[in-house]
């Protein structure tokens, strides 16, 4: 079947298969971004926002999520002009191996749009769907702390 | 691979139509289809287009629609009442992505061992709303025994009596995110120095879920200050089946312990 | 105190951001023009023959090209081990057997024109077993009326012991002294039986490789590993393809941890691709990565240890059988570090018998993990240390700083056990071992907590610790190799074959190279793990990129550095010792004039005497230096109920400079992480045919942040003089330390000692139970 979606701020047909996964037709056409790391929706390496909420499009069928607006960690910032959060996790070394960092700096990326000064306990509950073997998330903990603190020295903009 | 006809009805009537073919499921962007062997389902019935998404809290009463997801559930709640016990239920539940699709429908319809939210239901006596070969309220209780009610209908609400009620959930876990191999959900009401009325479920024993009437029994009309934990401890006496790679003699054993700190933590607070 | 200009610094991953904003590809992310999918074919039985494979089904089914097993595939026999050559593991793997030897053994394997139709595919494959009775227990291994695993045509190319008809895949046995007179002057034995259980190392990205032929009609595979060199060398011997054709590459990689060093994909795309002239790709599941790639090792040892009133541990008997799975890679290997890496430590026992078995099992196969069988001797050494001091009443940190090795010594364990073969002598050169043990009790509030049992509602604390070493490689068999050019802006080329599977090995290594030249990172051009593009490495293992590899690159830029000042001297007419590179300049020290590197390379370049700065280097070297870890931790038992939380987790590690502080400390966190998820939640569980039951994230359960409590990683100061600007390496040592360190603060505070991981609430309140507490 065929289906029109938001993804990164442009509107895109897909075609895709009846019974599949949203992660795979994502992937399918291009945004390899997008992580495969368990199928069981328990690693979060395929975390997209869907209409901004993170969700784990492994397991989000194609055919519910026609119509809606999704975002790939290519959607917050680029090589070019990386967002705040990228930039946090690149400045304290919470990127290792760097397979789940998509899934995680969206996760803190929404955690951020709801509360600009998060708690730590805040922060370790927002990114409880994100597991990551290489850091022991010392880091990555610090990185969100340091996003939150630049976004808001820079008046609550993520660029 | 499997061929399946998606369905996107406007109406409630279309809805009820659509289901009443038995090859036919709901689906509300829940995560328990994606789990299951599709191999005897035709079409999928995407929920999404009806006004299945609204919580009204009128005077003492609830009313949660079936597509609702935890998030949503626990976003509302919280701010009517932050100790309301679905909320102390739903917020720890699963992991922050999934409990942005778990939904309320989906979730009852499934009632997995490790539910978190069958053991408040059964607690607030609460009701679901069914549309299709079905069609009205039933009691959650009778909705989880007869599998009949399941054929070719469709939940469109789940409603409870909103009473007052202290609150508390726990969750036997080995991680954060965890699905809970039991998890006990009470309810106890305070009548300044004894406790006049309360509700004891624990979900993930070997029938599913047990109403532990022995404890309840004990609490009802007893002084605060005579309760106490190793006498609920010695009252539970739960059968677990191993399934989550438990041991079964120790879950009944921890979960006696657990279920006697939550009571005296609630009573003294 | 930082002498240096860029070593020593926390600067950026040089990947981070390309990571970080999702550009980087990894091996599943490559676009491959109409690849022919892989879909495998599992034994649903622990111990079988194959009787026949009716395939004819399959090859029915439209988009099915090809279906390989034991009826079209020669037989080649090799180890998977991504080790040297010769490899120190028995060649007793096929790529299709007609015996199965695990509940996940691979039958057969389907090639279709999509993923979806060769998964559809392998259910149509009609399979005749014969059902053999599987072993399991691998006490039970060499017992006479064992089921045997394996035939007398499986051999070891390094000649080391071996006995398939035995179902032993190894035999390691050294002593010293006289056990018998260390047995009689002890005042007291200590004997335990520790076991060590099964891990998954749970890399975030899942195994995959894929295959293609480029213009040239050369087999390029792609590939999450770990070994690059070794899976070309590998694929052309089991493939029977000329290695001059074959190209493999290393892109990003998430995460390996061991379970990457390892080739058992690689053939499967190669020989795919070679019979159909096409692409291939295979990419595992999660489900495939838990239970038919590599596990843990589970160890059993049983340690004895006779000590003398006054503090004299008289003689130390390791006995550890290693239960191999059923294949033998890394058995003799791992089996010989339980010992090797872990007895030098106490260097001053003079009665010493070291003697380790692995055996075959119907079960998952083990293979390289980080740690690599020191994690599972340092179980058993930790636990008989602190009981040591418990008996004795003597202050247990004390007591660890008096019997160590110390900077000046040596240990016969070194010369007599190596990684599978004979070690090389070593002579520590620097150990910072008790400064460790010093900052970490502090930063724990160790005498404060130690035997206080101090309660909080039902629950009491305790703390505890262990002391580790590692290896920085493989001494004389671990050899990496660097090269470089330099370009007309200044700029340097580093060629490296060293393997960076997150681990920053390329920014470090730039590091190096950069602090040499006296540039910064931004000069560095890297490229790495690519077989026709970079000089040889043998991979990410053994704790060797730092500092072996890090050596040859030392080399390579010094190298480069003299064809600079060699250059640099003509042009400004100065003398080339008056010279000094730093800032992108050649500084004359006696003239104080200075041209940019850049002015240099285009004079090289274009002007006169014209050549290419360029070097080439190698680095084997006899020394190891062993980095020193002291690791706490402190925990809360809950005495109802025996759940055990961590409350604390301090770890003061040695490296010798630590090369990038932010990096090595991102080494040792996730180390420490995995240790403890390994002690406390990580399990294998089967079913009684040996079908592994845990196989999904939901059963066998990690850490998420959620569940984080207070990490703390110090880096002391040290400087080991053969390193790399004082390097050592870093990357295993941190997870040794979690489960003794544990095991013992749960001792400290209900007075109950666990000799099996992990620590369940269930397993903790048993034991409490029994020992009469609860």
């Amino acid at each position: 079947m065929d289906g029109v979606f938001t993804v990164n701020g442009k509107k895109c047909e897909f075609a895709f298969k009846t019974d599949e996964r949203l992660l795979f037709t994502l992937r399918n056409h291009g945004f390899t971004e997008v992580k495969n790391g368990c199928l069981e929706g328990e690693c979060g390496a395929c975390l997209v926002l869907l209409d901004d909420k993170p969700v784990n499009s492994c397991q989000v069928f194609t055919a519910s999520a026609v119509g809606q607006d999704i975002k790939t960690i290519k959607g917050i910032g680029n090589l070019h002009k990386p967002h705040i959060i990228q930039e946090a996790f690149v400045d304290v070394g919470a990127v290792q191996c760097g397979f789940c960092t998509p899934g995680m700096v969206l996760a803190s990326y929404a955690l951020l749009q709801e509360n600009s000064n998060p708690s730590k306990a805040e922060i370790k509950s927002a990114l409880d769907g994100n597991l990551c073997r290489c850091t022991g998330y010392v880091k990555i903990i610090e990185a969100v702390q340091l996003a939150a603190k630049r976004i808001r020295e820079n008046g609550g903009h993520h660029e | 691979m499997k061929e399946l006809n998606w369905y996107y009805p406007k109406t409630f009537a279309d809805a009820g139509k659509l289901v009443r073919q038995e090859t036919v499921l709901p689906h509300g962007g829940g995560t328990g289809l994606l789990l299951r062997n599709l191999s005897n389902t035709d079409g999928l019935i995407e929920l999404s287009h009806l006004p299945l998404k609204t919580i009204n809290i009128t005077n003492g009463s609830v009313e949660i629609g079936s597509v609702c997801t935890y998030a949503e559930v626990v976003s509302e709640l919280k701010k009517v009442d932050p100790n309301h016990i679905l909320v102390k239920c739903l917020h720890h539940s699963a992991n922050t992505p999934l409990r942005n699709r778990i939904t309320i429908g989906g979730s009852i319809a499934m009632f997995p061992p490790w539910s978190d939210l069958m053991g408040a239901l059964i607690a607030l006596d609460a009701k679901v709303v069914l549309i299709g070969k079905n069609d009205g309220e039933f009691p959650i209780i009778e909705y989880i025994n007869d599998k009949t009610l399941r054929k070719e209908s469709m939940i469109t609400a789940v409603k409870f009596k909103n009473a007052d009620w202290r609150s508390d959930h726990y969750r036997e876990i080995r991680t954060k995110s965890d699905m809970p191999t039991f998890n006990h959900t009470v309810l106890l009401r305070i009548d300044e120095t004894k406790i006049v009325a309360s509700r004891i479920i624990v979900v993930g024993t070997t029938s599913k879920f047990t109403c532990v009437y022995a404890v309840e029994n004990y609490l009802n009309g007893r002084k605060i200050d005579d309760i106490r934990s190793a006498k609920i401890e010695s009252l539970v006496s739960l059968k677990f089946t191993g399934s989550r790679f438990d041991d079964p003699d120790y879950s009944n054993i921890k979960a006696g312990i657990e279920l006697g700190r939550m009571i005296q933590k609630m009573v003294r607070s | 105190m930082n002498k240096y200009t860029i070593v020593g610094k926390s600067e950026k991953k040089i990947d981070s951001l390309s990571l970080a904003t999702g550009t980087s590809k990894f091996v599943d992310d490559f676009e491959l023009k109409d690849p022919l999918y892989l879909a495998l074919l599992y034994s649903p039985h622990a111990h079988a023959e194959i009787l026949n494979i009716d395939d004819s089904e399959a090859r029915k089914l439209p988009g099915v090209v090809d279906v390989f097993h034991f009826k079209n595939v020669k037989p080649i026999l090799h180890t998977t081990a991504g080790q040297g050559f010769p490899e120190p593991s028995p060649y007793d793997t096929v790529l299709f057997d007609t015996k199965m030897r695990f509940v996940g053994d691979r039958v057969a394997m389907v090639a279709a024109e999509s993923r979806q139709i060769a998964s559809d595919a392998i259910k149509l494959i009609n399979v005749e077993y014969k059902v053999l009775e599987p072993l399991f227990d691998p006490e039970k291994a060499m017992s006479d009326n064992a089921p045997k695993l394996h035939g007398p045509d499986r051999f070891t190319p390094i000649g080391a012991k071996y006995e398939p008809e035995k179902n032993l895949a190894a035999e390691v046995e050294i002593g010293f002294g006289d056990l018998e007179k260390g047995e009689n002057e002890a005042d007291f034995i200590i004997d335990h039986t520790y076991k060590a259980h099964y891990g998954s190392h749970c890399a975030q990205e899942p195994h995959a490789a894929i295959s293609f032929y480029d213009e040239m009609g050369r087999l390029v595979i792609v590939t999450t590993t770990q070994v690059p060199f070794h899976v070309r060398r590998i694929v052309s011997k089991v493939c029977e393809f000329p290695l001059s054709k074959i190209r493999v590459i290393k892109p990003r990689i998430g995460g390996g941890f061991g379970g990457k060093q390892e080739v058992f994909l690689e053939q499967l795309v190669a020989l795919t691709s070679i019979k159909h002239k096409r692409s291939a790709k295979i990419v595992l599941s999660r489900k495939e990565v838990f239970q038919n790639s590599r596990t843990r090792h589970p160890v059993r040892i049983r340690l004895r240890t006779g000590v003398k009133n006054d503090g004299q541990i008289t003689f130390l008997e390791m006995d550890s059988l290693l239960n191999s799975g059923a294949y033998g890679t890394h058995a003799l290997t791992v089996l010989s570090n339980c010992g090797a890496k872990v007895l030098p430590l106490f260097n001053k026992i003079e009665n010493l018998r070291f003697l380790g078995r692995s055996v075959y099992t119907n079960l998952p196969v083990g293979g390289a993990y980080r740690g690599y069988g020191a994690t599972q001797g340092y179980f058993a050494l930790n636990q008989q240390l602190d009981m040591i001091a418990r008996k004795l009443d003597i202050d247990l940190l004390g007591f660890i700083k008096k019997n160590h090795i110390q900077v000046g010594e040596t240990s016969q364990v070194f010369k007599a056990l190596g990684e599978g073969t004979e070690g090389v002598t070593q002579i520590v050169n620097s150990c910072k071992l008790d400064e460790c043990i010093d900052i970490g009790a502090r930063e724990i509030g160790w005498y404060n907590k130690r035997s206080k049992k101090i309660t909080n509602g039902d629950k009491v604390s305790g703390v505890g610790l262990c002391v580790a070493m590692q290896g920085s490689g493989i001494p004389l068999i671990d050899m990496a190799a660097a090269t470089m050019k330099m370009n007309d802006d200044g700029s340097f080329n580093l060629d490296i074959g060293a393997t960076d599977i997150g681990t920053g090995s390329d920014t470090v290594l730039a590091q190096i190279a950069a602090e040499v030249l006296g540039v910064g990172l931004d000069k560095m051009i890297v490229l790495s793990s690519d077989t026709d593009r970079t000089p040889f490495d043998v991979g990410a293992y053994a704790s060797s990129t730092t500092y072996i590899s890090g050596g040859a690159v030392k080399k390579c830029a010094e190298k480069i550095r003299n064809q600079i000042l060699d250059v640099a001297a003509a042009m400004m007419a100065a003398d080339k010792n008056d010279l000094d590179l730093s800032d992108g300049r050649v500084y004359d020290r006696k003239n104080k004039k200075s041209i940019s590197l850049s002015d240099v390379a285009v004079h090289a370049l274009y002007s006169e005497n014209q050549f290419q700065i360029q070097a080439s280097a190698s680095n084997v070297v006899e020394q190891s230096p062993p980095p020193f870890i002291a690791q706490f931790a402190e925990v809360e038992v809950d005495k109802k109920t025996g759940k055990v939380d961590v409350i604390k987790f301090v770890s003061a590690v040695d490296c010798g400079q630590a090369l990038n502080p932010i990096l090595t400390e991102g080494q040792i966190e996730g180390a420490v992480v995995n240790g403890i998820c390994y002690a406390l939640t990580e399990e294998y569980k089967f079913s009684a045919n040996g079908n592994l039951l845990t196989k999904h994230f939901r059963d066998y359960k990690i850490w998420t942040a959620a569940d984080m409590p207070e990490i703390k990683t110090i880096v002391v100061d040290s400087h080991e003089e053969s390193g790399p600007f004082g390097a050592k390496s870093v990357g295993e040592i941190g997870i040794n330390g979690p489960m003794p360190a544990i095991a013992n603060a749960i001792y400290d505070a209900v007075g109950v000692r666990l000799f099996e991981a992990p620590f369940t609430p269930a397993k903790v309140y048993r034991a409490m139970k029994q020992a009469g507490v609860i």
